[in-house]
Parts: C-alpha cells; sequence; structure tokens
C-alpha cells in the first residue's frame, strides 16, 4: 500500500503521517504532485499536466518530478 | 493563466533542528557582487569557474596590519610570501605597497627578481635551496635564511668560491607552548642545536650572522605563542652578540597570523576565535622591548601571507546539475572542486549564493567536476533548491588555493582582479591544452 495515502495534508502546506509519527513540510508543487499521486496519476502524466499549466520544459519537469518521487520513496512514503 | 512555478519540495521535519538561534531550514547567506560589481558580469564576461581577488580588501588588510606594528615599533618591514599566493599582479600589490619579498625556491626567487625585486630585498628561505641557485641569491645580496648543516656547508663552500664572508641569518625552531611544535625547520633553540650551528659559523669565519628568523606554524590562534618565540629569539640573539662580538641587525618572526576562516573541527567562528591584528603586535614588539639588552633595536621582519591575502579572494562556481543521492541527501555538481580548493581539507568555507532562493533549505553536498570519490568542497550543508546555473561564491580562498591548485582533469581557471576603482581586470587566462602540452616532449 502506498504510504502517501496515509497523510494528512494541512494549509500550512504541513503533512502528517500517523502511524509512522512523521511531520513534513511540502510547497505549492510539492502539494500539487502529491494529490495526483494520490489520484493514481503516473509521472508522464503528472509532467504533462504541470507543463501546461506551468509552461515549464518537460525534460526539466522530469528531472524535477522525478525527484520529488525519490524523496517519497526515500521517506519510506512510496514504493 | 500560467501560474508562478517552484520547484516541489518535501522535507521530513526534525523537531531538533530548531533552536534559539533560528531554523537552518530558511537561512541563506547572499552575496550578489563583489566590490560592486555582480558575479553575473564576472562569469559572463571571464568564465566559470573563476578566481577573484579584491586589491580593495588586499590594500586595507595590509594598511591595518602596517598601522598595528608601525604604531608599535620603529623598524618593521613586511615582505610578501611567495607561495602563498605568487600570481604577479597579486605580488605587484604588496611590493608596491612597501613589502619586500620571502620566497622559499629557486623558481619563487626568480620571480621575484623578474618583477623588479632586487635582491637585496629578497629573503631566501625553506629547507632546500640548490647550491647553484643560493650562490645567485648570495651574489645578488638576498637575505638567507639557513636552514640546517648542509646548506651551511654549500654557503661555506660559496664563500671560498666567491673570496667573501656570507651574511646570513639562521632559523630556528622552538617551544612556544602550541601544538603542533614546528621542528622541521631550521634549527632547534631549546637543545643548543641553534647556537652550536652558529659557533660552527664563527669556529669557520666564512659567513658570519646578521638575522634570527623563526616561523612557528600557520594559522596560530594563539597571540602569546608569538611573544614566547620573540622572547627565545631575543634571548639567542643577546647569547650570540656576547659570545661573538656579533651584531645582529634583524629578527624575522615569519608568518602564520590566522585568517578569518573556519578551521574544520573549531567549534567557535573565525571572528570568536581569530586574535586580533594589535594582538600579534603587541605580543611582539612588546617582546622585543622587554628582551632587548642592546643599545640598538633591531630591525622587524614579518612574512605574512594568509592573514593579508586570503580574506581578499573569492572562488566563483556555478551549479552544473544535481541528483538525489540513496540517503535523501541532495548533491550539487560544481564545475571547481578540490582541484581548485587545496585548503578545503582544513577549512570550512563561507559559502554564499548568487541570489535568494524561494523554498526551504534541505541538507546538500557540493561536488566538483572530478571523476574522484573524494571531490567535496562540503558535505553537509543546508541549502534551498539550487538552479542550473547558479553561482556559488566561496571564501576565503586567497591564501594557498591559486598557488596549490591542481592541473588535474580540469584546466586551471582564469583569475580576476578587482581593483580599487571596482574595475575588473584579468590577470591569468584559463589554461588550454597549449598550456598542458607546453614542455612535453
Amino acid at each position: 500500500m502506498q504510504q502517501i495515502n496515509e497523510l494528512l495534508l494541512d494549509e500550512n502546506k504541513m503533512a502528517f503521517h500517523p502511524m509512522m509519527g512523521n511531520s513534513y513540510q511540502l510547497n505549492d508543487v510539492g502539494i500539487e504532485i502529491l494529490k495526483y499521486l494520490k489520484e493514481g496519476k503516473k509521472k508522464p502524466e503528472i509532467i504533462e499536466i504541470l507543463a501546461e499549466r506551468y509552461s515549464i520544459s518537460k525534460d526539466a519537469l522530469f528531472i524535477d518530478v522525478s525527484d520529488f518521487m525519490s524523496k517519497l520513496k526515500i521517506y519510506g512514503l512510496m514504493v | 493563466m500560467t501560474h508562478t512555478y517552484e520547484k516541489p519540495t518535501i522535507n521530513k521535519i526534525d523537531f531538533a533542528m530548531a533552536s534559539k538561534y533560528g531554523s537552518p531550514l530558511k537561512t541563506q547567506k547572499i552575496r550578489q557582487h563583489i566590490d560592486g560589481v555582480n558575479l553575473d558580469t564576472l562569469t559572463e564576461q571571464f568564465g566559470s569557474p573563476l578566481f577573484v581577488f579584491s586589491q580593495q580588501t588586499i590594500e586595507e588588510k595590509y594598511h591595518a596590519l602596517n598601522t598595528a606594528f608601525t604604531s608599535r615599533y620603529p623598524d618593521v618591514q613586511f615582505s610578501w610570501s611567495y607561495k602563498t599566493n605568487y600570481l604577479n599582479a597579486i605580488c605587484k600589490i604588496y611590493h608596491d605597497l612597501g613589502s619586500i619579498a620571502e620566497v622559499v625556491s629557486e623558481f619563487e626567487y626568480q620571480k621575484a627578481r623578474a618583477l623588479g625585486v632586487e635582491g637585496k630585498d629578497i629573503i631566501f628561505n625553506g629547507p632546500y635551496k640548490p647550491k647553484e641557485d643560493l650562490k645567485i641569491a648570495v651574489q645578488e645580496g638576498a637575505k638567507i635564511h639557513v636552514d640546517n648543516l648542509f646548506e651551511l656547508g654549500d654557503l661555506e663552500e660559496i664563500a671560498d668560491e666567491l673570496g667573501i664572508r656570507i651574511p646570513v641569518a639562521i632559523r630556528i625552531n622552538m617551544d612556544t607552548g602550541v601544538y603542533p611544535q614546528w621542528s622541521r625547520f631550521g634549527f632547534n633553540f631549546e637543545n643548543g642545536e641553534a647556537f652550536d650551528a652558529i659557533e660552527r659559523m664563527y669556529d669557520k669565519g666564512k659567513v658570519y650572522l646578521v638575522g634570527i628568523h623563526s616561523h612557528i606554524g600557520t594559522f596560530m590562534l594563539d597571540a602569546n605563542a608569538y611573544r614566547v618565540a620573540t622572547m627565545k629569539i631575543m634571548q639567542l640573539k643577546t647569547q650570540v652578540e656576547s659570545a661573538f662580538n656579533a651584531q645582529i641587525d634583524y629578527i624575522d618572526l615569519g608568518g602564520g597570523f590566522a585568517s578569518k576562516s573556519n578551521l574544520k573541527g573549531v567549534y567557535q567562528s573565525a571572528e570568536v576565535i581569530v586574535p586580533t591584528v594589535d594582538d600579534y603586535a603587541e605580543a611582539i614588539t612588546g617582546a622585543i622591548y622587554e628582551f632587548n639588552t642592546s643599545d640598538t633595536l633591531p630591525k622587524l621582519y614579518l612574512e605574512t601571507g594568509r592573514h593579508l591575502i586570503d580574506e581578499a579572494g573569492y572562488l566563483l562556481t556555478s551549479v552544473q546539475g544535481w541528483k538525489r543521492f540513496p540517503d535523501g541527501k541532495k548533491g550539487y555538481v560544481l564545475d571547481a572542486g578540490v582541484n581548485l580548493l587545496y585548503t578545503s581539507t582544513w577549512y570550512n568555507f563561507n559559502i554564499e549564493l548568487d541570489k535568494r532562493y524561494e523554498g526551504e533549505n534541505e541538507p546538500s553536498m557540493l561536488n566538483g567536476p572530478l571523476c574522484m570519490n573524494i571531490d567535496i568542497i562540503e558535505e553537509n550543508l543546508m541549502l534551498p533548491a539550487l538552479d542550473r546555473g547558479s553561482i556559488l561564491s566561496i571564501s576565503p580562498v586567497g591564501a594557498y588555493n591559486y598557488t596549490q591548485a591542481m592541473q588535474f582533469i580540469r584546466y586551471k581557471p582564469a583569475v580576476v582582479l578587482i581593483d580599487t576603482k571596482g574595475k575588473p581586470r584579468l590577470i591569468k587566462e584559463v589554461d588550454d591544452l597549449a598550456t598542458i602540452n607546453y614542455k612535453e616532449v
């Protein structure tokens, strides 16, 4: 089970995982990606959405989204 | 409508990081200019990486040190330590300010001569002085500081060859109460080795002593060590003058005054632990007055290098890429590494960003461009998400880094001097293949 589904988000861009007892600080784009991941979207789809919304190259977004997902894995929130 | 993009971040909160000093997640050190010149302008015009020196800082440091000593003592002469930084333009600034030259090899000696410094204004130090170069230095009237008995023997032969008696100084080492004790250079004071060597000089009568020199260490954080060194030099001076009816004209306390760099493993900042120039000056000049037994005061030479130049030097480097390490740390690839920062082994540099970046800091590592696992400028630094092309300024790096920079894997970078009017000037071009292949046969 993806642990990101257990994350509780608040209005201060903080996330809390009740079972692990860990808190996380995110920024706006981080929250947005987390939301898409929770919806079951895959990396290529997320990149498409972000590229259109922010007018950023897909190559640049590939680096940033991959890095964000790497951190989720490092934190044990994704496999 | 286009929304504002920020690189996505998620950072696990470590509540132990918060302290009364504030949050390390927000702090950013920023430098956009050096002496009024924008960093972007410098790297666009001269490339990256780039060593940058501030003439204004060089002159301010020199005048402060000069005032500290000359306000206390009537006869002081500074001598620019070539090994600390022997770029011609840098040496020339110190010579224009009034410094003579202190060299430790034949190549440095030749460099000083090529810059127009007369032999009499060169102090020739160091543990190895090839005999043929020693002979030239003697003929040109340089101040020779004898390091060992083999060199003394060479000098005595040179005296015979030239049919003269050679005035020399002796380098001595001693216990000044600091660790580690520098005992590799010169003759030991406490065990009588120094006096024995001087006795040998007068027995043979081919050289005679005019000066006593010591260099007690580097980055000396205890000014009192200089008081002890000066006291012992003055004691030896009295002993020699009385035993051999000699006249010791000068004493040389070497260098070793600390800069505002942060030594690794030291908890407090340089601002707290580094003595002031007045502390050093008071320790040395006070001891001369206290222990002088002669009718006249000896001339005082100082070979301060690091203290004068370190804070005047910056290395500008650009972010070329980054990756996420398996432990979660972010690793930046820079275009400058330990090939250009020899002193990174001992000092934690001040690393400043070219602007304020959005987002919170996260643990980061700064790696250089070398295909070597050891190429780490900073292992653990809290940084915001930097862009490709972001410029970092690393300081203080004015002492020993350019002279010890390796031509390894990448070309040695260009060097720029910003003059006192705030105008940048290229003083060394970036190396190229011709530089690397030069002299290969």
